[in-house]
């Protein structure tokens, strides 16, 4: 008996343990956003056809993200994992937009 | 300019509708961009190097390296097919990608970070940007 109570007790401590490190996992991945910004002489036809070429979003989606550049300034393109918001962002400056990377607030 | 400069033919490839003072405009400005990527007291050096994560001190050399090596790619491409009057899809991606950082490094150098910077910059410069920006409008329709 006393060594099926350390069983659960010791069960217990595990699940907690373990729900503390999921936790824990949560808050360190934060997902990295890639963030596109506006600049006056970039035209928005552009802006749409890198978005489509690089993501392969669809017209009304990339569209609706230029305009959101070109309104608010900034808009987030794509969110996920670090390495690969870094290679999207390489591959947006290589076309000739600004573009940065950012981990999520 | 009346008509259309570049053109999206039925075999897939992109036709030039360009005379010599235009494409004298595409290779001065692909020029500047090999060269920019080649030289670090190149003007437009620095805005080809924009930060990739702002809040960390350097940015991880192998995608400084991949944005390096894509630039220099794309610009080479483009000079090579300078005189083609028509374009494979990767040669026309690049002639766009090359001309885009073209025109943002032109802008970044002369402090032309807002409209109102645009509108109240020189003539000659307004109408340079505005040359390249009809070029590439016309080779976006092509995408």
């Amino acid at each position: 008996m006393t060594s099926l109570k350390r069983l659960r007790s010791s069960s217990i401590e595990s699940d907690v343990k373990s729900d503390l490190e999921t936790n824990v996992a949560v808050v360190t991945q934060r997902p990295w956003n890639v963030i596109v910004w506006n600049d006056p002489v970039t035209p928005m036809t552009v802006v749409v056809v890198v978005f489509k070429r690089i993501f392969g979003y669809s017209n009304n989606k990339c569209t609706h993200l230029m305009l959101t550049v070109h309104h608010e300034g900034r808009a987030v393109v794509w969110s996920g994992q670090r390495e690969r918001a870094e290679s999207y962002c390489v591959k947006l400056q290589v076309a000739g937009l600004q573009a940065t990377v950012e981990q999520d607030a | 300019m009346p008509g259309k400069l570049f053109v999206r033919r039925r075999d897939g490839r992109v036709e030039v509708r360009l005379n010599d003072a235009g494409r004298g405009v595409i290779r001065e400005a692909f020029a500047h961009v090999v060269a920019a990527e080649r030289d670090p007291e190149h003007d437009w050096h620095l805005s080809l190097n924009a930060p990739i994560n702002p809040s960390r001190d350097d940015d991880d050399p192998l995608s400084a390296l991949a944005r390096q090596n894509d630039i220099a790619t794309n610009a080479e491409l483009s000079i090579m097919t300078l005189n083609e009057q028509f374009l494979n899809d990767a040669e026309a991606w690049a002639w766009l990608s090359t001309l885009q950082v073209a025109l943002r490094s032109m802008a970044v150098v002369n402090g032309i970070l807002s409209d109102e910077k645009l509108d109240s910059c020189e003539l000659e410069l307004l109408q340079e940007i505005r040359t390249i920006q009809q070029l590439l409008f016309d080779l976006a329709a092509c995408f």
